[in-house]
């Protein structure tokens, strides 16, 4: 039985150590806080997930709450621009694009918590303890592989920066999540529900995403606001209350027609508002310890994207199942640094394209882009294909960063919808107010 | 041990509750956090029955946010240390002490010593009171009872602990006061006065 | 009492101030069953429960480890009762290793982890009551 430690218990550690265990391996985890801690503790990310990293949580049986979060069928965009009214805010796109597989996100607090439950009820040896440096060192001697999966923690600055991989030096969005109940119907699809993305041209974004948190069905009202800019006005805010004021005041501001379903809302518990802001960074996934040992990194140890394109989760799942894979296929032979690196681009194969879009969406969009985003609120086929470029980034490859690409696609589709100007009034352009 | 003077690590003698392994007295803890050379391990010293222990983590140069690593160059390292000391109160009952550095990039190693503590003593120098400053945001955030020790050093101005609190901007209910940590009763004192206001705040 | 220098003025996180971890704990897989493991804190109480030398030839990869030099000088330090912290400190060994070796020997049956003394996550009144009289004598 190959022993592992895995250092970390959020996505990507814990559903390694889960993956792994259910495989007979021997896995330590070390989490710097216990189940309940993590269950009353403040919320943590954003997290929907789409149908690949779903599918890679019911590969290994740990969907427990796929009955009780919300089905995320549909994925919209929505512009807005100013209105005719001068300091205000209409939509100047809307639309909405079907997900093939439904999306769904669950409260990192209620997961985590659970997983970490059920990896120590199914006999994994969990050890509460905020590893430093000097541990790892130690234990390293001790473990066949050590793993690194505590984020943005302490342990992270092990890994070198890659440069080459990381366009950013500093952060690009400041980030202002909270978690409400008591959003209204969205009246443009009452039928289902879907996430939003409510583009801020030049401010930032503003996204809305139902979700299960502690308390049951809740939504998440998140916001990035590009640095300096009028949407950057979290960073004194220590109160919820008044974080949720500030939440609101923006969508009264800017998304006029999301704060019609505000007006009634609260904060879910006390712990439901986060702040911060990071920079954007690919690591380099083998970390060195003084006593030259050496240890892999995973998920946002690795590849740390901002969640303008909500893929955090979604590669900590994606990464969580390469390397699962990669562990159980190395069968009984060494965990060198050769194996380590080859691990990690693996993954990289899939994080690349995530991580490349990512990076894009955080640049003022050219105008190919536009008119791609436009076009979807025209053509159905754009829409759907958008949204669900989010499960699959690499499908952005064909049509989106391409300026020839994009037009010869949309107008393909255009051709295949028939009449461009039939098409043109299917959608309004949104309800201005 | 002979006649060997008492080096780090040397508790001298074992009290009665650790040679018999059937039980174990109740074990809690008070942290003691405060800004470096604040007076944190003399403090420690000043009422423990054994040396002041220490415990040491290394850990990486950078942590106070991932902004800041371009510059840092891999595998830089620094030393932290915790001591700590213990009293026997009764057979049954052993307090530990806990000193903490007061950076506020040592928060890992906070959570773990809140857990299940009585509460906390803040040390603050009133040279360099901005360094109390982390401590008693964290404590404040999660929760656990702490009161403010103003270590007076010879030769340094005294201020009023009104002064401080203004300055702090500590609740009522938080208790300021003056202490020289190198004598044992100004200590127990401080303890004392935490011990209550944590049983103020308990539930009945 | 002279003024010399007025006192750098601190802005508190509001927010923050009397808050209490939340209670609440629905969609628990487990909450409200016993806890899984053994909880390590730093002043949690370890003793060892028999002598090193009664212990079988190692035949596993498991028992080979807990042969391993650390776990013998644990063992031996646990020879009286010590605290996590004790243990960390009197081997000069990190805190996390300490915790994770003794986590491995209370699987084993080697070493004997105490309970804490009382129930929840703070200490209640009747051990505040204690401590306060027992720090009264000192």
């Amino acid at each position: 039985m190959r022993r592992i430690l895995i250092v970390g218990a959020g996505q990507s550690g814990l559903q390694l150590a889960l993956g792994l265990q259910s495989k007979g391996y021997d896995v330590t985890l070390m989490s710097h806080r216990t189940a309940d801690e993590t269950r009353s503790g403040r919320v943590m990310s954003t997290q929907v997930m789409f149908a690949t990293a779903l599918d890679h949580e019911r590969d290994l049986k740990l969907n427990f709450w796929e009955n009780r979060a919300p089905r995320i069928e549909g994925l919209g965009v929505s512009v807005a621009g100013p209105a005719r009214e001068p300091g205000g805010y209409h939509r100047t796109v809307d639309w909405a694009g079907s997900l093939d597989g439904y999306a769904q996100s669950v409260d990192q607090r209620v997961k985590m918590a659970g997983w970490m439950d059920v990896f120590a009820e199914r006999g994994g040896r969990l050890v509460i303890h905020g590893a430093a440096v000097s541990d790892l060192d130690f234990l390293s001697r001790r473990y066949e592989l050590v793993l690194v999966a505590a984020g943005k923690g302490e342990l992270a600055s092990m890994f070198g920066r890659d440069a080459a991989r990381s366009p950013y030096a500093a952060p690009q969005r400041s980030l202002a999540v909270a978690y409400v109940h008591g959003l209204g119907p969205r009246h443009e699809h009452p039928e289902y529900d879907a996430m939003r993305c409510n583009l801020v041209p030049g401010a930032g974004e503003l996204f809305v995403m139902p979700t299960l948190t502690t308390s049951g069905h809740a939504d998440i009202l998140f916001w990035e606001g590009i640095p300096g800019g009028p949407i950057d006005v979290f960073q004194d805010v220590r109160d919820p209350g008044e974080h949720l004021v500030r939440t609101l005041e923006l969508l009264e501001r800017f998304t006029p027609w999301e704060y019609a379903r505000a007006t009634k809302v609260e904060l879910t518990d006390a712990n439901a508002t986060l702040v911060g802001r990071y920079t954007p960074t690919v690591r380099h996934p083998v970390g060195r310890l003084p006593s030259g040992g050496a240890v892999l990194g995973v998920g946002d140890v690795v590849v740390a994207n901002d969640p303008v394109t909500g893929q955090g989760a979604n590669l900590a799942a994606k990464c969580a199942a390469s390397y699962l894979e990669a562990i159980v296929a190395r069968g009984g032979a060494p965990f060198d640094t050769a194996w380590m690196q080859a691990t990690f681009e693996r993954f990289w194969a899939t994080a690349r394209p995530a991580t490349k879009w990512t990076n894009a969406m955080l640049a003022p969009p050219p105008p190919h882009v536009l008119n791609l985003v436009g076009a979807a609120g025209r053509l159905q086929p754009v829409a759907d294909r958008i949204a669900n470029g989010f499960d699959d980034p690499a499908d952005f490859e064909h049509f989106f960063f391409d300026s020839a690409k994009a037009d010869a696609y949309v107008r393909d589709a255009g051709e295949a919808e028939g009449d461009l100007e039939e098409g043109e009034v299917t959608e309004g352009t949104g309800d201005a107010d | 041990m002979g006649a060997k003077a008492a080096a780090p690590g040397d508790e001298g003698e074992p009290q009665g509750w650790q040679t018999d392994r059937s039980k174990a007295p109740v074990a809690t803890k008070i942290v003691v956090a405060g800004g470096f050379g604040v007076g944190k391990t003399t403090f420690v010293g000043s009422v423990s029955e054994i040396t002041p222990l220490r415990t040491e983590a290394v850990m990486t140069v950078a942590s106070e946010g991932l902004d800041d690593l371009v510059a840092i160059p891999e595998k830089a390292t620094t030393t932290v240390a915790m001591d700590f000391g213990r009293i026997t109160l009764d057979a049954e009952l052993v307090l530990y002490l806990f000193g903490t550095p007061g950076q506020k990039r040592f928060w890992f190693m906070w959570d773990d010593l809140v857990r299940g503590a009585i509460g906390a003593v803040v040390m603050a120098d009133t040279r360099r009171l901005t360094e109390c400053f982390p401590a008693l945001d964290y404590f404040e955030s999660c929760g656990l009872p702490y009161i403010v020790a103003v270590n007076h050093f010879e030769g340094t101005a005294r201020y009023a602990p009104e002064d401080v609190r203004e300055a702090l901007s500590l609740p009522s209910y938080v208790a300021v006061v003056d202490i020289d940590a190198r004598r044992r009763e100004s200590v127990v004192d401080a303890l004392l006065t935490l011990v209550r206001q944590a049983l103020d705040a308990a539930p009945a | 009492m002279t003024l010399t220098h007025p006192l750098p003025l601190r802005v508190p996180d509001r927010a923050a101030v009397g808050r209490r971890p939340a209670r609440v704990r629905p969609y628990s897989l487990t909450g409200g069953r016993h806890r899984f493991g053994h909880v390590l804190r730093v002043e949690t109480f370890v003793a060892a429960l028999d002598d090193p030398g009664e212990w079988p030839e190692p035949v596993t990869g498991g028992l080979a480890a807990l042969l391993m030099p650390e776990v013998r000088a644990i063992i031996g330090l646990c020879r009286r009762l010590r605290s996590v912290a004790e243990v960390s400190a009197l081997l000069k060994m990190p805190l996390g290793v300490v915790r994770v070796l003794l986590g491995d020997l209370a699987d084993q049956g080697r070493i004997r982890v105490y309970g804490i003394g009382y129930g929840g996550c703070r200490p209640d009144r009747a051990l505040l009551e204690r401590v306060l009289s027992g720090l009264s004598r000192l």
